[in-house]
């Protein structure tokens, strides 16, 4: 739906990009799962008066595992969200310039940040086999936090394609 | 170090009487009493780290301290809700002579220990009874609460469950409008000055007592173990003698703010209901169905339970002889 | 000034100077974040500031990420963008506009106000912008830029018409707000019914002026026939399908087999019968369909985890104790206070979060409008009514700020799914009319409080 602006090819990056978006459209399945669970819960409880806590929780982990893996590939689809005001009207070599210091300068150490800390967070809830705190709820907490680490390497991935892309294109001298 | 400042992320707004109240006053106490020397910087709830991850935040030293209740640890630890309140567990009283003249501390301790935390726990606040709910109908038998969907939080709702009753436990924000909307049929969340501030009394109308799921709520300072480590003697005497002076403070603050709540909310309709002892007999074996799951489930559990168990058969002797006879109405 | 309210200032100051960039905005949150938390553990080391920030601390971002994750209110979101895209995919979203369009036949602005009025029917199932935005633009922006309309009117009707949703109950703004002040959510979500419908009134009447005043701005479409009795009957059987899907997301909730949260799901799945129904549902379709929902799902909750990482840098610098300060000790009478209290959360929603607002300055506040000795009648039966209606205002100065330039996140998505064609500036042009109209509404509810509170009065007297 969105018409995203095409960025010029560069046969290394697109291969990245291509990976990330084939394990993305493939998790992107979650939020029909999420449809059908949530219906599911509608029918249980007012059809049957036994709504479930597992199902209320299967439900944001469902989102969840979308929102996040959804990251790097919103990456590759250059869909996140800029400022053109100036942007739009600067030269494609500015722009080459800009992605590059931005992603090395603002992107990269953000990820690193988020990366690093979640490893001992995952850890920590593998550790003690984290459990739902809803008595009935969902087990194996650090699986659905392991998404964090997971999501975020494949989203510093997306970054490094974006940078080969750029790099090359700044290298080419395409206007 | 001469001085000392402990960042605490709480789980309870301060506006709110009783949960959070209590360690606002903790905070002004530790400044006044120290000369200024010990603070506390208290963060609202989700400010810097929202209530379920304090001890994660407090175990990894992202903050030094923070002010929570064991209850939200139970899927981290599942004896944690034993610290936190117990159904047709003990009053407040009781609670507190277990916790720091029976083994309550040393187990509270361990319990944290074993499963790797790095921190140090001491109870800092209590309140007395919370109401058993919120229902737009009269409960008389068991049966009037099958097929019901009841917001329930904590072991209440493995109760709950035995019993027919669909359980979620959706946040305190979405509890007004499923109620009002009937997407839930009845509710349970607080003690009664705290439930008048969803305005739950402005839709549904039998407001059931005694809340047999939560008699007395302990509520905990945690503090990180390296920082409690390099804490000088008086510093850490200061902080423990503090919170134990808060759990005066809160159970007293507690007791004497519900009966105007409840006579304002008598005279706008509300039905104020005592559970008649079917019921309170039904919840009551329902609920050693759930404590002997939980005692098969997860030995530490068994642990607590055991010596908590020990500790209130030893006191009924006590408590049977020593006390007047409650007037119900 | 001392230093960490240098460090505030230069924070936001080097934010926005970023934004212009280019850079992503979800970016410029996070690594101005990280960079600015190296700034202030560098100042606690060299200039004996307090911030305490340090690699450690800074790990919250993810303790904090990880509530955005297990929130099950925030599932609703993907769920209406689902929805959207999917009457999108089968046809009938445009089906719909048509119709709707024939039945306006020669008024002026007609799909506009269409559009509109959809916006407060979202509005009064849901509570999420981005998703009520992104439906409406993928709904209704084709139609109308086929029809010529002017772009800036389009995407400003748009914007505004999605922004409706934090007002109108159910509203997780009003929900946050009564959680803060203790005030009763039933109050706030009938209090803020006649509020929301006032401006979504406000627009329709902008709409239809500007239809006279400027008519190339809103065409009648050239075979626009007059409405005649088998016209209507045939609008009447193309519309049925999309009315009756908003008749069973909202019905869900009114008769209350769904939480607002669950309808949202319910609308996906409702989406999918109908465009069954219509045969346009395969394979390709949904594959699509779910496709666009990872990508719009993602670019929203991107800002939200930048933003997570920015606001909690900016509260351990001091932004919190600068703010309160500013606040506190005005010299002005009572409605003076109220005029530059509003004033200044208009500003900062500029370039803050609704969310950080009413947590960082809405507690502050509450106090001070309490000791101001107001004179507003409750009926009796609204409690603190001084604050309910004070919390109104606050409300629709918030709303205003999802509209603002440079950071007004309803412009963001929108823009998000509008064609490369269409620029920021376009739309930024187009929402300063209905920030006007928005400001008109904030002054009668100023001086008119019973548009308040006569509802909740009334509603639970
Ligand atoms: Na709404
Ligand atoms: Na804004």
């Amino acid at each position: 739906m969105t018409e995203i602006e095409k960025l010029p090819s560069v046969p290394l990056a697109d291969g990245i990009d291509r990976f990330i978006q084939r394990i993305g459209l493939t998790v992107a399945w979650a939020y029909v799962a999420l449809v059908l669970v949530i219906i599911l819960q509608v029918v249980l409880r007012k059809g049957f008066a036994s709504g479930l806590i597992a199902l209320e929780e299967l439900q944001w982990h469902l989102y969840a595992v979308g929102v996040m893996f959804g990251l790097s590939y919103a990456q590759t689809t250059n869909s996140h969200i800029r400022v053109d005001l100036f942007y739009s009207s600067f030269r494609a070599k500015t722009k080459h310039v800009i992605e590059i210091l931005g992603i090395l300068i603002l992107v990269m150490p953000f990820i690193a940040i988020v990366f690093f800390h979640s490893l001992d967070f995952v850890a920590d809830s593998w550790r003690i086999n984290e459990h739902s705190s809803a008595p009935s709820g969902l087990g194996w907490r650090w699986l659905i936090k392991s998404t964090i680490p997971i999501s975020f390497a494949l989203l510093a991935l997306a970054m490094v394609s974006r940078l080969i892309r750029d790099f090359t294109l700044l290298m080419r001298g395409d206007a | 170090a001469d001085k000392l400042l402990l960042k605490t992320p709480i789980a309870f707004g301060t506006h709110l009487p009783a949960l959070g109240t209590p360690i606002a006053w903790v905070a002004d106490q530790l400044k006044l009493v120290s000369d200024g020397k010990v603070k506390m910087k208290v963060y609202e709830p989700g400010k810097l780290v929202s209530p379920p991850e304090i001890l994660d935040a407090v175990s990894s030293g992202k903050v030094n301290s923070g002010y929570s209740t064991a209850g939200y640890w139970q899927g981290k630890m599942p004896a944690a809700a034993l610290f936190s309140a117990v159904p047709f567990g003990p009053e407040a009283g009781e609670y507190m002579a277990w916790l720091y003249y029976g083994n309550g501390m040393s187990l509270y301790q361990e319990m944290y220990d074993t499963a790797g935390y790095n921190v140090k726990v001491m109870p800092c606040a209590i309140i007395s009874p919370e109401t058993s709910g919120w229902f737009s109908k009269p409960i008389e038998k068991p049966e009037d609460l099958k097929g019901l969907n009841m917001r329930f939080f904590g072991l209440g709702a493995s109760v709950m469950e035995k019993l027919g009753v669909g359980t979620v436990q959706l946040p305190g924000g979405e509890i007004f409008g499923a109620l009002e909307k009937g997407a839930i049929d009845a509710t349970e969340f607080s003690q009664p000055a705290i439930d008048q501030r969803l305005g739950l009394h402005k839709i549904v109308k039998y407001n059931y007592f005694p809340g047999w799921h939560q008699q007395a709520t302990v509520f905990e300072l945690l503090i990180n173990k390296d920082t409690w480590g390099k804490m000088s003697k008086g510093q850490q005497a200061l902080v423990e003698t503090t919170c134990k002076a808060s759990m005066t403070n809160a159970i007293a603050e507690g007791e004497a703010m519900q009966f105007e709540v409840m006579e304002k909310a008598a005279e706008n309709g509300v039905e104020i209901r005592y559970w008649n002892q079917t019921m309170l007999d039904t919840f009551k074996s329902k609920w050693d169905e759930v404590v002997a799951e939980k005692t098969a489930a997860d030995p530490f559990f068994n642990k607590v339970w055991t010596d908590l168990s020990t500790f209130r058969k030893g006191y009924d002797l006590w408590e049977a002889n020593a006390f007047l006879p409650r007037a119900q109405k | 000034m001392d230093i960490n309210e240098i460090l505030v200032i230069a924070m936001f100051l080097s934010f926005i100077a970023l934004l212009f960039t280019g850079i992503p905005v979800a970016w410029v949150l996070g690594g101005i974040g990280v960079i600015f938390a190296g700034i202030g553990f560098l100042a606690d080391m060299y200039m004996d500031t307090m911030t305490g920030l340090d690699y450690t601390t800074l790990g919250l971002v993810v303790n904090r990420l990880w509530k955005i994750m297990d929130n099950w209110i925030l599932v609703a979101l993907p769920m209406f963008i689902f929805m959207g895209i999917m009457l999108d995919k089968s046809g009938v979203a445009e089906r719909l506009m048509q119709s709707m369009q024939e039945l306006f036949g020669r008024v002026r602005g007609g799909l506009a106000i269409t559009v509109t009025a959809i916006g407060i029917i979202l509005a009064a199932s849901t509570g999420i912008i981005g998703a009520s935005v992104v439906l409406l633009a993928v709904m209704s922006l084709p139609s109308m830029t086929k029809q010529g309309y002017a772009m800036p009117l389009a995407l400003g009707t748009i914007a505004s018409a999605g922004t409706l949703g934090i007002l109108i109950p159910p509203s997780i703004m009003l929900v946050i707000m009564a959680d803060q002040l203790g005030l009763s959510v039933g109050d706030l979500f009938m209090g803020a019914v006649f509020p929301g419908l006032m401006l979504g009134g406000f627009y329709i009447l902008y709409i239809l002026i500007t239809g006279i005043v400027k008519p190339d701005a809103a065409p009648i479409p050239p075979d626009a026939k007059p409405i005649t009795m088998n016209a209507f009957m045939n609008v009447m059987k193309a519309v049925l399908p999309t009315l009756a899907l908003i008749f069973v997301v909202l019905g869900s909730i009114f008769a209350g087999i769904a939480t607002p949260t669950e309808a949202s799901g319910v609308g996906a799945f409702g989406a999918t019968m109908l465009a069954m129904y219509n045969r346009k549902f395969n394979f390709k379709v949904l594959k699509e369909v779910v496709g666009g929902t990872m990508n719009t799902t993602a670019y929203i909750f991107a800002i939200f985890i930048g933003a997570t990482c920015f606001a909690l840098v900016l509260r351990e610098l001091g932004g919190d104790e600068l703010i309160e300060s500013f606040l506190t000790g005005l010299p002005f009478g009572p409605y003076g206070i109220i005029f530059f209290i509003l004033g200044v959360i208009f500003l900062l929603g500029f370039f803050l979060d609704w969310i950080e607002i009413t947590l960082i300055i809405l507690p502050l506040l509450a106090p001070v409008i309490s000791a101001l000795g107001l004179d507003i009648d409750g009926y009796g039966v609204v409690d603190n009514p001084e604050l309910v209606w004070f919390v109104m205002l606050v409300a629709m100065a918030l709303q205003t700020s999802f509209l603002t330039p440079p950071v007004g996140f309803a412009l963001f998505y929108l823009k998000g799914v509008c064609p490369p064609n269409v620029q920021l500036r376009d739309i930024y042009k187009g929402v300063i009319p209905f920030i006007i109209l928005q400001l008109i509404g904030l002054l009668i509810l100023v001086f008119w409080p019973q548009l308040v509170l006569w509802l909740p009065a009334t509603a639970y007297g």
